[in-house]
């Protein structure tokens, strides 16, 4: 018996690291090469399951999720994501998991899992520069292939967005610790806001956008700073 | 040493402290309970519910109705008013173990069942875990844990502008080792509830003490070192075969009849044996598998098979003596008749290796009779020729 978020400390530490390192870059975001949307047209934009956590950074340093925070901003992303797309001429539409069948609820479950990795992938080799990959440091052609297909099928769709979010706040305690540490010299970490986003043509499966965030700010627990959160998000999108 | 002597009484001072702001505790979780939205219970409910659909559509996951069937009804004696609220997973993971979320989704791996002898033992382990979530004790230990570690923040930071920063060390790993003891004192829990319920469900308890024998003497068969007890999150397997022995003893004569319920289990999983003794063999623990083989056997497993079995370790094993071992097992497997067709092609590459190439050829042929439509027909008839070639 032991918790699944102690087993995953090292993860937040590699994200944690991939933060550090990606606040220095200055293009947060990157459009697939020769990519351009259909002229004239209302794009149908299917938003996947947004995979977001929103958590109390504890003093001692440990994310405690909090669902009601997580609840609230799914809501207000969903609602700042409708009046953006709808401004570039777009229409969203949510994932119903009451239509998919079981096979196809795997299938998407399978490409969320994908699109994790491929996300994290991205953010690793094309936001680093020492990790370049010398075939992919000078186009950005990553896909998540022909299997997106199901989703096209299923939902009639253009482009699928994934989101995925994790938001820390500081709590009470830390943040008495981050000003104690502070008399003394030393720098105790806050809250932070990082994730990535993609849009991807269920045409192909290619990645034609893909943005990041990773900042010490932002709040997507009320409604008028998620939407700030979700504008910086949208940045460079090519719809 | 002076310097630290004249610190202790603070440490102690401060280990007790750390220790006493703990966590209050909780009560049992009640049929079809759901955490307050805004509680930390929930922000856990939360975290493992997107693990759990992760899980869900895992290729891993042992899909088998009519083995899920059988796992769920075990939960139901055992447990009925919190059977709907559990949900029970098997992983194909050929290790020991078995784990319980917050949620109340539980993992049961294959390893487990591949070591149960009967249902009894795997009422117990069920009954185990189904006493992490009575007692929420996912919930409790997330709180010490965050208390601890938040305090100790403070303590250090204290003692940093104290100028003992190494008094804040010092408690950090008393502290450490107290979350590690608070862990063992939950698995005592789980294991005297995962007691009470299969007694109560009438299974035979002495088949708990039974699995940690079995799993002693697989450690000891591996020569894996023991765990530095401080900071081990299980007790000790002796101390839980002494405490569950004792139990059981106290039992004896107050309750009416005790079964170990072997049939139904060896009808539900025999099955799956085969695919469980292969995974088995894959993590290449030679000496720890050929425990549970042997035990298997003795147990009254289908002999063909675990003689197979035990044949296909020699030859992967492959150390002194193996080889010939490995011959002596498909032997015998092979004088059943109900023997598993690819112990006549693992006996016949095994010959062949050995230079009988007579018996090579016979053992092919025999594999291609008992299995005639096998997807490696063209490979093995090109074997054939080749040793007949050779023959000529």
């Amino acid at each position: 018996m032991e918790l699944k978020i102690i087993k995953n400390l090292p993860r937040f530490f590699v994200y944690f690291t991939i933060l550090v390192f990606v606040s220095c870059t200055p293009a947060t975001y990157n459009v697939r090469d020769n990519f351009k949307p259909a002229e004239n047209k209302v794009s149908k934009i299917l938003i996947m399951p947004l995979d977001i956590e929103l958590s109390e950074l504890t003093a001692g340093g440990l994310k405690e999720p909090k669902a009601d925070w997580t609840q609230a901003a799914k809501t207000h992303i969903m609602s700042a994501l409708d009046k953006s797309m709808r401004a570039v001429n777009a229409n969203i539409q949510s994932c119903d998991p009451s239509v998919e069948t079981p096979e196809q609820a795997r299938i998407n479950q399978q490409l969320s899992k994908l699109h994790e990795v491929v996300g994290g992938t991205i953010l690793i080799h094309k936001y680093i520069p020492a990790f370049n990959l010398p075939t992919k440091k000078d186009s950005f052609d990553w896909t998540l292939g022909g299997g997106v297909k199901t989703l096209k099928d299923l939902y009639d769709a253009d482009y699928a967005m994934f989101i995925y979010i994790r938001d820390s706040y500081a709590s009470g305690g830390r943040k008495a610790l981050i000003v104690g540490a502070a008399l003394l010299g030393v720098t105790v970490q806050g809250g932070a806001q990082r994730g990535f986003v993609s849009l991807v043509d269920l045409n192909t499966g290619d990645i034609v956008w893909f943005n990041r965030i990773a900042r010490g700010h932002g709040d997507l627990r009320s409604e008028k700073p998620a939407t700030e959160t979700v504008t910086y998000l949208l940045k460079g999108c090519p719809l | 040493m002076i310097r630290f002597c004249r610190y202790l009484p603070v440490v102690v001072m401060l280990a007790f402290f750390l220790m006493s702001c703990a966590t209050a505790p909780v009560s049992d979780v009640r049929p079809g309970q759901t955490p307050e939205l805004e509680s930390d219970e929930a922000g856990l409910w939360m975290h493992m519910d997107k693990i759990e659909k992760k899980l869900k559509h895992s290729d891993r996951i042992e899909t088998d109705a009519d083995l899920n069937q059988y796992v769920r009804d075990i939960v139901a004696k055992l447990k009925p008013e919190l059977a709907d609220d559990l949900r029970i997973y098997i992983v194909r993971t050929p290790h020991f173990n078995a784990s319980m979320a917050p949620n109340g989704f539980m993992q049961l791996w294959t390893g487990a069942l591949l070591r149960c002898e009967n249902e009894a033992q795997l009422a117990y382990i069920i009954g185990h875990e189904i006493g992490h979530y009575q007692k929420r004790h996912s919930l409790q230990q997330w709180r010490v844990m965050r208390n601890t570690s938040s305090t100790l923040a403070f303590v250090s930071l204290a003692t940093a502008v104290a100028g003992v920063g190494f008094v804040g060390d010092v408690a950090s790993l008393v502290a450490v080792a107290g979350v590690f003891a608070y862990s063992r004192d939950q698995e005592r829990e789980a294991d005297q509830i995962g007691f009470d319920l299969m007694v109560k469900a009438g299974y035979d308890p002495l088949e708990a003490v039974k699995i940690w024998q079995q799993m002693e003497k697989e450690r000891e068969a591996a020569r894996d070192k023991k765990q530095f007890i401080l900071f081990a999150t299980h007790p000790k397997a002796e101390e839980r075969i002494e405490t569950l022995k004792t139990l059981a003893q106290q039992l004896t004569g107050t309750s009416g009849e005790l079964d170990g319920f072997k049939t139904p289990y060896t009808a539900a999983t025999a099955t799956f044996r085969p695919q469980w003794l292969r995974d088995e063999l894959r993590k290449r623990k030679y000496n720890a598998s050929e425990v549970v083989l042997n035990n298997l056997l003795e147990s009254g497993a289908d002999p063909a098979q675990m003689c197979f079995f035990q044949g296909e370790l020699h030859r992967l094993r492959a150390e002194e003596h193996d080889l010939k071992k490995s011959v002596d097992c498909y032997a015998k497997a092979i004088a059943h008749e109900n023997t598993p067709a690819v112990a006549h092609r693992s006996m016949g590459l095994l010959q062949w290796k050995l230079g009988q190439k007579d018996d090579a050829v016979r053992c092919f042929k025999n594999y291609l009779e008992a299995a005639p439509d096998a997807s490696d027909l063209d490979m093995i008839k090109a074997y054939i020729d080749e040793l007949e070639l050779e023959n000529e």
